[in-house]
């Protein structure tokens, strides 16, 4: 025997030693926590999803125990020697061995993998599919460092969990945070300002606990107006359409519906249902309807040429991917061209889903229909008026019938599905116009048997005849009706034949005074709606003149979701890679099958949908709260890729935790955000000092393991709030039509678009962060350079940068400018013209603290040279604060300088 | 030889740097700036991280996030130059020469090329429009270069041609976004975005990516053609304004003279740095750096915005004429800027949607106007360029984003007024000139219509795999994790266009 082969010998006697002794202590190996990721580093690239090299796929379960091209399986359970997969992993042959051209796996890997086959293997979950368990809470050893009131049964069960972790990689708790500093840290995380004069002034005077002091900031309307802008970021909210043109759009009514969901503690399973489903629930309340413009957020294009039915579409599959990445941490772009590659997610299982959300009436229209129609309270007096006198003369049925559309004009035929056109055509490919002479076919119209059209267009024309017949022009005669000029768009009852089934419909018009090519009309939608009926009886008058009164309606209309009756449904069927142009088989709705969970109960519809999203069995959902809300408060997530728990996630840095807040916010807070957020910063973990030696900061830059209290950058909102409650600027208005602050000239060069940035009049100008029109094209200019998302996509996390242009924007942007001045002003007032006293006091309004005396140091030169340059030109001081003083307007120079201090732009 | 052993040397200093970088970044933050040649941090292996690591351990990334890095390899070019027409060009009247089309001029369109096809204006048969400009050969490669561009075809030697891009998008919002930032979609990162993200900039006191406009109007897709996407916002287009303040809040408050502005942030530094002795977190240190570099940006940018003190000859080359926002200022600016170390500068002039609705939109009338506004400009670019032997180090890109029919345009049977094309995805000409670039080159041919490209095709994740070669990077492994997927400029496609590589 060589050498070699001895050594070999040894090496196999020695690996089977270890194998036995490890058999022997019978160690379950853990195909989630210790397979997996071998499987997932070095196999599932050319093995699973899109490659299967060898016919070979380990990432289904029937997949792997298959026999591949081969014609043996891989892996053969209990028998690691005879398996494949094995011999090719160990193989000399360096053209056989795997992983090809790659480095091999190590000892531990290969022994790992054959236990585990010897042990039968046992196929598993990923850690994150596995339902939510209540985990038990450790006992911990020491507590050493933890702030006042230090005990073990002073610790929350979230300590707890963070003490275990500290302990095992040897560090421990930071004191409490300085009492102020905490206050203003729990309050900008809570209303996304600091703590106010009066709070601030209870908590230091000790008549109010930390725990009332956080029970007050939740109570307060500015926590619904903070955490609604870390929703509307996931929601993709905006004030414009996107895409080319980019116009404005009502969606305000929505942010409305998400800060007052916030500041009522809608449960989390209700704010889920309503806004993915609102519209399918037992007769939905405005506000349920409100909800679901959720999903109208997706973009819709308005530029010609484009065909409105390839952006339904995107619309559609980005409702698909944000549902699966708002509720369940989930990457289903990847799902849409093939299967997963990493997650046991199959292509059509995307498209499976994609059937529950297929079924909404919008177009991608110019109108934005369906859209709810806000009345006024004249309005809808006369609403409730014409309903209650239709359902005393017609009935409940046809009463709900005419409420329906009256709320939100559905079911109706928009003009884009005219086909046929001869001397006519689709203008700007959104609306029919009709030349003289000409026609077009609106095909499978289904007039539900009714005598009246509804007709929504407009013109500047006169005398138009209009016909309307069945299939062609031969046809027999449905409609026939003259269209007269317009005072803008109408909506024009048209006696109709009545007629079942579904039938094609040939429209034409005439008008001899028309040019040739002329529109004599611009035809935007149709609607079929029986006629009052009951002319004999008593307050028919009534009900029809409020009928025609409602239908010039001219208020705020909400885009929202609407599911298509019956006979407007679409079949949904697989895009083959993700190519809309090309379908393969039809699917029905269904989830994927390895989340679980589904019962048959449930309806296959959005609403059966959403009763899935937020069931108890379903793994991800609650899990995914915990994790958002966490990293909102912390700045980093349990698991620190927000967007993806699935098998290439970063491991949680703390499992049971994740799983005992997931638990405990099914069951103990009953979905309550606010009880989860309290919860979170009434823990010693979130109270402790941020303020740590550069030794520990090093031990730990990321803070992962929370020795120290969460400190980073404010959100571009926060900034901009802060700084104008500072100066007392700050406007408290709630809610309505978004605001367009002072912004500089020429930001907004839209093509096609007549829109343009009209500054807001009064308070409106110093509105929250939260209100500020955003166009989507052109963002407002301060919040992007400070990371804010422009929201034409969901966004699960914005990434904090640091650039110079932001500290030009805190610097030099006149609003920053004008707070600073009304502060510095303010100081001085205050301390009755002591720039020593001034400068103190602006520092403490500023971050709650007092300053250091090398601080006021360097502060006080800064006011001595500018009181001295001031004092010497009075030309550039009455530029920079037209009737000041120099000291005060050196004042403004200091507390500008302290506006952009560090601790100011960071939550402490 | 010279340059290698300029890398060694500054090989060098980075590793002294590394050492004692604290103590470096306290005491000289203004001289940051020195070539980094740390390797790229990039998340090649789907599920890695592509940010760069925190901590004490700190790159100077985690200082100055647009600190230099180089490149994967060693690229060619330097900085881009990217000057794009919005709206999309005519290629059938500037550069491919189609002979046979004019003989077709004015007849119905052939049936096979409408056959399954959809336009996004064109509704049913409509005639076919021959070439409304006048063609020669130029120079030594013999380019066809039509007398729309008299200037231009001087230098077509310098460039090389693509003459068969094709695209996928016929709409103007979704072909630029598409052109611009490898996907239709809103919400990816631009080209520029991702140059910046991997190279970083070379001055400091600028910003690292410069946006120019001109024609009036932002491109259709808006300020999402220079986003940033999912890349920090840091790597975002800066748009530089010749109306107003350049960058936006670029200008001290009125009243505050620069000595008070330096004051004001030297007293910001100081209370900023007495914070990091005490605390050590780092995120201390990049602020500091921030407001350096945006004092240094108040003082450099306004005067490499400003093109009055250029000598004369400049201006007759260029045809600029300072205070206006114009196409050949802009030119201008762009050789300043790339002279300065900024890494891309991109170009939009807006105007050439030549659909023959009016007089402007007209193929003969509106598009020859177009192209006498940017004839000497970019041909005086080229030669600026050349003459500081700044050519050979920056790219030059000049494209729409699609090409227009060889039809005239038609809607639902209603012709228009003037002479008119409508958009067309699948043949227009493109030209890139410069680092790397083979001169005089003609790449694709297209049929004797000027509708299909026949052989030699290019998409645009071609051209953006050969931008991002020409820079360093392998545009495959040239990723970002997102959405829990790494993401690319080219999506998953892409080919080196190898022959217009010199």
């Amino acid at each position: 025997m060589s050498k070699s082969k001895l050594s070999i010998l040894i090496t196999l006697l020695f690996g089977a030693t270890v194998l036995y002794f490890f058999w022997n202590q019978e160690e379950k190996v853990d195909f989630s926590t210790e397979i997996k990721p071998i499987l997932n580093k070095h196999c599932i690239t050319c093995h699973g999803g899109v490659k299967q090299s060898g016919g070979f796929s380990i990432l289904f379960e029937e997949e792997a125990f298959a026999v591949n091209e081969s014609g043996l399986p891989a892996i053969v359970p209990g028998s690691p020697n005879s398996s494949e997969l094995i011999k090719r992993l160990t193989h000399s042959d360096p053209e056989l061995r795997m992983p090809y051209e790659r480095a091999p796996l190590s000892e531990e890997e290969i022994d790992l993998l054959k236990t585990w086959i010897k042990q039968g293997a046992k196929w598993g979950k990923h850690w994150a599919y596995e339902p939510v368990k209540k985990p038990k809470t450790p006992e911990l050893v020491q507590t050493a460092g933890i702030g006042t009131g230090g005990s073990p049964s002073g610790l929350s069960p979230i300590d707890q969990f963070v003490g275990e972790k500290l302990e095992e990689n040897g560090m421990s708790f930071s004191p409490e945070e300085q009492p102020l500093r905490l206050l203003r840290r729990v309050a900008l995380d809570l209303t996304g300002l600091p703590p106010s004069g009066s709070l601030v002034a209870d908590y230091s005077e000790g008549k109010i606990t930390y725990e009332q002091a956080v029970d007050q900031l939740l109570e307060s309307d500015t926590y619904g107006e903070k955490w609604a802008t870390w929703w509307l970021d996931l929601a993709r909210y905006a004030d414009t359409k996107g895409y080319e043109r980019d116009v404005s759009r009502t969606m305000w009514p929505y942010r409305d519906w998400v800060i007052r969901a916030f500041n009522d503690d809608k449960p989390f399973d209700e704010f889920t249902i309503e806004q993915l489903a609102g519209d399918l629930l037992p007769n939905p309340t405005q506000d349920q309807l409100t909800a679901t413009a959720f999903h109208r957020n997706t973009m819709n294009n308005d530029e010609g040429g484009t065909e409105d039915e390839e952006f339904r579409i995107a619309a559609l599959l980005d409702r698909v991917s944000t549902t699966y990445e708002v509720f369940q941490s989930t990457t289903m772009a990847c799902v849409q061209c093939h299967s997963h590659t990493y997650d046991p997610i199959r292509h059509e299982e995307f498209y499976q889903s994609a059937a529950f959300f297929n079924n909404t009436r919008d177009e991608d229209t110019h109108d934005e229909e369906p859209r709810l129609r806000f009345y006024e309270e004249e309005q809808q007096g006369q609403v409730d008026a014409l309903l209650s006198w239709v359902k005393d003369n017609e009935g409940e049925k046809a009463a709900k019938t005419r409420a329906d559309f009256l709320k939100f004009y559905e079911p109706k035929y928009a003009a884009h599905l005219a086909t046929d056109f001869n001397k006519s055509e689709l203008i700007d490919t959104k609306w029919l116009g009709l030349w003289s002479g000409g026609s077009a076919l609106y095909k499978n119209i289904d007039t539900q048997g009714s005598d009246q059209l509804l007709l929504d267009y407009w013109t500047g024309l006169d005398g138009t005849q209009m016909t309307i017949r069945k299939d062609g022009p031969a046809g027999e005669i449905l409609a026939s009706f003259v269209m007269n000029k317009t005072q803008g768009e109408v909506v024009k009852e048209i006696p109709f034949k009545p007629i079942s089934g579904k039938v094609n419909l040939y429209i034409e018009a005439r008008n001899p005074s028309a040019g040739p090519q002329q529109n004599t009309s611009t035809i935007v939608w149709l609607a079929f709606v029986p006629s009052l009926k009951g002319k004999e009886k008593p307050g028919f008058a009534q009900a029809q003149s409020n009928w025609d009164k409602l239908l010039k309606f001219r208020g705020t209309k909400l885009p929202i979701l609407i599911e298509n009756p019956p006979y407007m449904a679409r079949k949904t069927n697989v895009f083959e890679r993700g190519n809309w142009m090309v379908l393969g088989a039809e699917v029905s709705p269904k989830t994927p099958a390895e989340f679980g969970g589904w019962r048959a109960e449930w309806p296959a519809n959005r609403l059966g949908f959403s009763y899935w999203l937020t069931s108890p069995e379903n793994p991800l959902t609650s899990r995914t709260l915990v994790n958002r809300i966490w990293d909102q408060l912390f700045g980093r997530g349990i698991v620190a890729t927000l967007e993806d728990m699935g098998s290439q996630s970063e491991p949680p840095t703390h499992p049971e935790l994740l799983d005992y807040l997931a638990w405990e916010t099914m069951n103990g807070h009953d979905w309550s955000m606010k009880s989860l957020i309290r919860e979170i910063v009434t823990s010693a973990t979130y109270k402790q000092s941020s303020i740590v030696s550069a030794a520990a900061f090093q031990q730990d830059p990321d803070n992962r393991w929370y020795a120290r209290g969460p400190k980073f950058r404010l959100s571009a909102e926060q900034i901009r709030d802060q700084a104008l409650t500072a100066s007392g600027l700050l406007s408290h208005k709630m809610y309505g039509p978004s605001v367009k602050p002072a912004q500089p000239e020429g930001i907004w060069q839209t093509v096609y678009n007549g829109e343009s940035w009209t500054e807001s009049k009064g308070e409106d100008k110093y509105r929250r962060g939260i209100y500020t029109f955003l166009k989507r094209t052109s963002p407002y200019p301060s919040f992007i350079t400070f990371d804010a998302a422009s929201r034409e996509v969901c966004l699960g996390k914005r990434l904090v940068t640091n650039t110079p242009l932001q500290a030009l924007a805190t610097l030099n942007d006149p609003v920053y400018l004008e707070a600073a001045k009304k502060l510095g002003e303010s100081s001085w007032d205050k301390s009755a013209g002591n720039p020593d006293k001034a400068i103190s006091l602006t520092y403490e309004r500023l971050v709650f603290y007092p300053i250091s005396e090398s601080k006021k140091k360097t502060l006080l030169e800064l006011y001595a040279s500018a009181k001295t340059e001031f004092s010497r030109d009075s030309a550039a001081l009455h530029e920079f604060y037209p009737g000041a003083k120099p000291d005060v307007a050196a004042m403004g120079v200091v507390a500008n300088a302290m506006m952009n201090l560090d601790e100011f732009l960071t939550k402490p | 030889m010279k340059n290698l052993e300029k890398l060694f040397a500054e090989l060098s200093v980075q590793k002294l740097q590394n050492q004692t970088r604290r103590h470096f970044l306290m005491d000289c933050v203004s001289k940051v700036g020195g070539l980094a040649l740390a390797p790229l941090l990039f998340g090649c292996e789907p599920g890695t991280s592509a940010k760069a690591p925190t901590g004490l351990n700190l790159s100077e990334r985690d200082l100055n996030p647009l600190a230099p890095l180089a490149p994967p390899f060693m690229g060619k070019a330097k900085s881009i130059i990217y000057l794009h027409m919005a709206g999309a060009p005519s290629q059938l009247e500037l550069f491919d020469f189609k002979p046979e089309l004019a003989k077709l001029h004015d007849q119905d369109c052939p049936e096979s090329l409408l056959e399954g096809r959809k336009f996004a204006f064109i509704r049913g048969v409509p005639k076919m429009l021959g070439p409304q400009a006048k063609f020669s050969q130029h120079g030594e490669s013999g380019a066809w270069v039509s007398d729309y561009l008299p200037h231009f075809s001087k230098v077509a030697d310098e460039v090389a041609f693509l003459k068969a891009m094709h695209t996928d998008q016929f709409n103007h919002g979704p072909a630029q976004l598409f052109m611009q930032t490898g996907s239709p979609r809103l919400g990816r990162p631009s080209l520029g975005s991702w140059v910046t993200y991997g190279l970083g900039t070379e001055n400091q006191n600028l910003p690292g990516f410069v946006v120019l406009t001109s024609g009036g109007k932002t491109p259709d897709a808006g300020k999402s053609v220079w986003g940033s996407g999912f890349l920090p916002s840091v790597y975002q287009g800066v748009q530089c304004r010749s109306k107003g303040d350049p960058v936006l809040y670029l200008e001290d408050p009125s009243g505050m003279s620069r000595d008070m502005k330096k004051n004001v942030i030297s007293a910001i530094n100081q209370v900023n740095k007495e914070d990091f002795e005490a605390f050590g977190d780092p995120e201390i240190l990049a602020r500091i750096n921030q407001y350096e570099m945006a004092y240094r940006m108040q003082i450099e940018v306004p005067e490499v915005m400003n093109i009055n003190d250029e000598p004369e000859h400049i201006h007759e080359l260029y045809g600029t004429k300072p205070g206006e926002e114009s196409f050949a200022n802009n030119c201008l600016l762009a050789r300043k800027l790339v002279e300065k170390g900024v890494r891309v500068v991109q170009l939009y002039d807006w105007g050439w949607d030549t659909h023959g609705t009016d007089h402007d939109g007209s193929i003969d009338m509106g598009l020859r106007n177009k192209c006498r506004e940017i004839d000497r400009p970019m041909s005086a670019l080229l030669l600026d360029l050349k003459q500081r032997g700044l050519l050979e180090e920056t790219l030059v890109v000049w494209g729409g984003e699609f090409g227009r029919t060889p039809m005239q345009e038609n809607r639902e049977g209603k012709v228009q007024g003037f002479k008119g094309r409508d958009h067309h995805v699948d043949a227009f000409t493109m030209w890139v000139a410069g680092g790397g670039i083979k001169k005089g080159a003609s790449y694709g041919i297209t049929d004797d219509f000027g509708f299909s490209g026949v052989d030699e095709r290019t998409s645009v994740h071609d051209l953006h795999a050969t931008l991002l070669h020409l820079m360093g990077f392998d545009h495959e492994k040239f990723t970002y994790d997102f959405q829990g997927r790494p993401f690319r400029l080219t999506d998953v496609e892409g080919e080196l266009i190898r022959k217009i590589l010199a």
